[in-house]
């Protein structure tokens, strides 16, 4: 009589509460439907998840549960563990021997010198052996009370462990009809109980409670525990390998290497003579004249101040340097950048290939590229710029890549039906429209290469960088500030007249 | 201007892996759309799809969303490869040609009109209308001149220096249809152009349509899901269902004649005034009985192409049968009163 009060959507419910959680399915429906029907939190206790605890959680497939709640659990044995075996007056008590030995040795050394008629000297050593004897009394102090503290551990470990399996069992309904929640729209998710699961929660409990428990109980744990059991074998073995075929590699592509190195100097070699060596007030009056047409009137005297403080400073010529090592790391990253981009957009194979390569890129640390640029190319202005081209490159094919995906499928669709060629379509539709997110890239790029080119510094790149490592090195604060105060202002000149310029066309679009 | 614009011959389209094999498949053991999804987990968007379209005439192809009235107007200028089939368009195997040929025929033969305007939103509405030009490397003061032109005709003269997102929906469309006719194109296909507009411009923009159509005289493949706006337009109309085409005729053969359940279902609501001729409902001068007393001398006369409206007016004016004669004057059959009431509903 009871069901036919249900609707048909709570038998449909509770059939299917029946198919997910297969064993004790009456149980799972009634408490889901107490769940279900409140409107407010409900408390519904599962005896079997506090009596079993993560094994349960395990065995449903609840593994965030599992996860979270075994390492509660674990803190909390660990605690009446050290209570019920822990020695926790131990080390106290070594220190205390430790501290009477020492001053029964001044005290003996006193009457030594006593003896021997050094009166001054057995004073100073009776003394130091009386501070060390009152020392190691209150040590000892010290140590019987942790020893009587051990009950006190033994209570709260237990107390903690017994709140986790209660708060365990009025948590895991709520957590499971999540779980059905999830599965009825991913049937992936695991239904009812599981042999090989209930078996691996199992498994990881018995390796993991032991060790662990074993590990901060044992006054002396085995050392092979505590750290990792090897030698430095491997790592030395494994570097040598390392080493000698970089070695190999350097000779093998001398040739390619020195070509590379070649090219890049010759159009660094430009840059330097047009910023360094052309007269500084020619080069300042250009840089805030196309401050002004690129961005704005306060931008332009915004950037005219920056360089005035380059210029007073003294910061001017090692600042130049440092734009033409910018520039050139920057430009080579846009001439390669910005095509690969638009490959990758066109060939979503070429873009899954590149895409943990562009990852990798952008996480190691960029110093660690340093190695590959020491050992390649060595050391100077070159291997500089070529380890800032490694790091300022991602920034740039990935927006333009992702730029020329978002351009809209139906415009390119048109411009198609009109007879445009895949050359018309890029350069006339794609371009134009992915420019916002190519302009970020851009700027993304010269900034990430301003900062390498410091950080480049470490391998003789000169510049401000070298200005900061040397200010380092001596520990001189104040020019270490200037130094740094400077690369800002080269980093803000950069920025604002890119920015300037693609805000403009922002705007006009 | 009788000979064929655009044919298709048994047009597949499937979507999934191993296309071809599926038709064949299909062909051979006769699979349905939900059998082929079952079995291949491929869909087919285009069944065995073949019809003619007759140089100048306004065909219009009508059916619901995922009929593949859209996916198959893109085989037409090959947007879409089909997977079997044979297309001609202006006597051309649109299959056969190379990239540059297929080029050369979208830019200067064909223009197409989008449901989403996809109007670019980085030119000027004169570069908009433009771009068919540009793309065939017309100088500049030729494109502008054409663009202005073709503005002008749609009715928008004074927008050419805006962008198109400063026009309304119903002005962005009438750019789109401008730039379609940019490169005076002799066919014009068009997605939907009107579904994402309200109901009163759709109107506007309907009439202004088959004002320019009828000036310019292009072949037209228009794509509808709204029948009433097929039968305004079109010279023809084919409905599709599940990929297929269910039936093609003038909209007063598609309306009096729907060849089964799914077209009957849409004519339903259709008026008829304006469709059912007197040559559809008349009873034959032989047939025809006429009730005692009856003198059909005294009756109104009119001709075989007079529509239901014309009828009806006639009939007010009168308490006899109305008469129908051919061209010469003879009395060809009978409309009477019960029969033209029937005609309205749609009966036979």
């Amino acid at each position: 009589m009871a069901s036919d009060t249900r609707s048909t959507l709570e038998l449909d419910l509770s059939a299917s509460i029946g198919r997910f959680a297969q064993a004790n399915s009456d149980y799972y429906a009634a408490q889901f439907s107490r769940i279900q029907t409140s409107a407010h939190r409900c408390w519904s206790f599962n005896k079997a998840a506090a009596l079993f605890g993560p094994l349960w959680a395990g065995a449903r497939g609840a593994w965030g549960f599992f996860w979270l709640f075994a390492v509660f659990e674990l803190t909390a044995l660990v605690q009446f563990g050290r209570g019920l075996w822990g020695d926790l007056g131990a080390e106290k008590m070594a220190e205390v021997y430790k501290l009477k030995q020492r001053a029964s040795e001044m005290l003996a050394q006193a009457e030594t010198a006593r003896a021997a008629g050094d009166v001054t000297g057995a004073t100073a050593s009776q003394e130091i052996g009386e501070n060390l004897g009152l020392a190691a009394q209150s040590m000892l102090l010290e140590a019987e009370q942790a020893t009587a503290g051990a009950t006190t551990f033994l209570i709260v470990g237990l107390g903690l462990f017994i709140a986790i399996r209660i708060a365990m069992g009025f948590l895991a309904n709520t957590v499971y009809e999540k779980q059905f929640t999830r599965w009825r729209t991913d049937h992936t998710i695991q239904t009812g109980l599981k042999r090989s699961n209930s078996l691996f929660a199992a498994l990881m409990v018995v390796i993991m409670y032991p060790l662990t428990l074993y590990r901060f109980t044992a006054s002396k744990p085995d050392a092979r525990l505590v750290e990792f059991p090897v030698g430095s074998e491997y790592y030395v073995k494994t570097a040598k390998v390392l080493e000698s075929w970089f070695d190999r590699t350097a000779v093998a592509g001398q040739g390619v290497f020195d070509g590379i190195t070649a090219a890049v100097q010759a159009f660094l070699d430009l840059l330097e003579l047009i910023l360094v060596d052309t007269p500084w007030p020619v080069v300042a009056t250009f840089v805030v004249i196309v401050a002004w047409q690129a961005a704005s009137v306060r931008v332009a005297i915004f950037v005219g101040a920056a360089l005035a403080y380059l210029g007073f400073l003294g910061f001017w010529e090692t600042s130049m340097i440092t734009f033409a090592l910018v520039g050139t790391a920057a430009l080579i990253c846009l001439v390669v950048g910005i095509p690969l981009g638009v490959w990758f957009s066109k060939s979503a194979r070429a873009y899954a290939i590149a895409r943990p390569i562009l990852d990798l890129m952008q996480t190691l640390p960029p110093f660690v590229y340093l190695i590959p640029i020491i050992a390649f190319f060595g050391t100077g202005k070159v291997p500089g710029v070529l380890a800032t081209i490694i790091v300022g490159m991602p920034p740039c094919i990935r927006l333009t890549a992702l730029g020329l995906m978002q351009v809209d499928g139906h415009l390119k669709e048109a411009a198609r039906a009109f007879g445009a060629s895949n050359r018309q379509l890029l350069l006339g539709l794609e371009l134009p429209l992915a420019m916002p997110s190519i302009m970020t890239g851009i700027n993304q790029t010269i900034l990430l290469c301003l900062a390498m080119v410091v950080i480049a510094s470490l391998i003789g790149a000169k510049g401000l960088g070298q200005d900061v490592l040397v200010a380092l090195q001596y520990v001189a604060k104040g020019q270490g500030l200037l130094a740094g105060l400077a690369i800002l202002f080269c980093a803000m000149i950069l920025d604002r007249i890119v920015q300037g310029r693609f805000k403009q066309r922002d705007d006009s679009g | 201007m009788d000979d064929l614009a655009i044919e298709l011959e048994g047009v597949w389209k499937i979507f999934g892996d191993q296309p071809a094999q599926i038709v064949e498949d299909i062909r051979r053991e006769g699979l349905s759309k939900a059998e082929v999804l079952e079995k291949f987990n491929a869909v087919v968007g285009i069944a065995d799809v073949s019809f003619q379209v007759n140089a100048g005439e306004i065909f219009c192809i009508m059916g619901l969303s995922g009929s593949g009235k859209s996916t198959l107007v893109r085989h037409i200028n090959r947007l879409i490869e089909p997977t079997a089939g044979k297309i001609t368009l202006l006597g051309q195997q649109i299959l056969d040609l190379s990239e540059n040929q297929l080029r050369e025929i979208r830019a200067k033969k064909v223009g197409m009109v989008f449901q989403h305007m996809a109007l670019f939103p980085h030119r000027s509405v004169r570069d908009n209308v433009a771009y068919p030009l540009e793309i065939r490397n017309e100088p500049k003061l030729r494109r502008w001149d054409v663009s202005q032109r073709m503005l002008s005709m749609v009715g928008l003269d004074g927008f050419e220096d805006r962008f198109p997102t400063e026009l309304s929906g119903g002005m962005q469309q009438r750019v789109g249809l401008a730039r379609a006719l940019a490169s005076d194109p002799d066919v014009l296909l068009m997605d939907e152009p009107f579904s994402a507009l309200d109901p009163l411009i759709r109107r506007q923009l309907q009439d202004q349509f088959l004002d320019l159509s009828a000036q310019l005289n292009k072949t037209t493949l228009f794509i509808t899901h709204d029948l009433d706006e097929a039968i305004r337009l079109g010279t023809r109309i084919a409905i599709m269902n599940d990929g297929k085409i269910v039936q093609i005729g003038t909209p007063e053969e598609i309306v009096t004649n729907p060849a089964d359940d799914y077209v009957r279902d849409f004519v339903k609501d259709i008026s008829k005034l304006k469709l059912v001729s007197a040559r559809t409902i008349l009873v034959p001068m032989d047939d025809y009985i006429p009730s005692p007393g009856e003198d059909l001398s005294q009756s109104p006369r009119t001709n075989a192409d007079t529509d239901l409206d014309g009828l009806v007016d006639l009939s007010i004016t009168t308490s006899h049968p109305i008469v129908i004669t051919d061209p010469e004057g003879n009395d060809i059959g009978v409309v009477s009163k019960d029969r033209l009431l029937q005609g309205i509903q749609g009966g036979q």
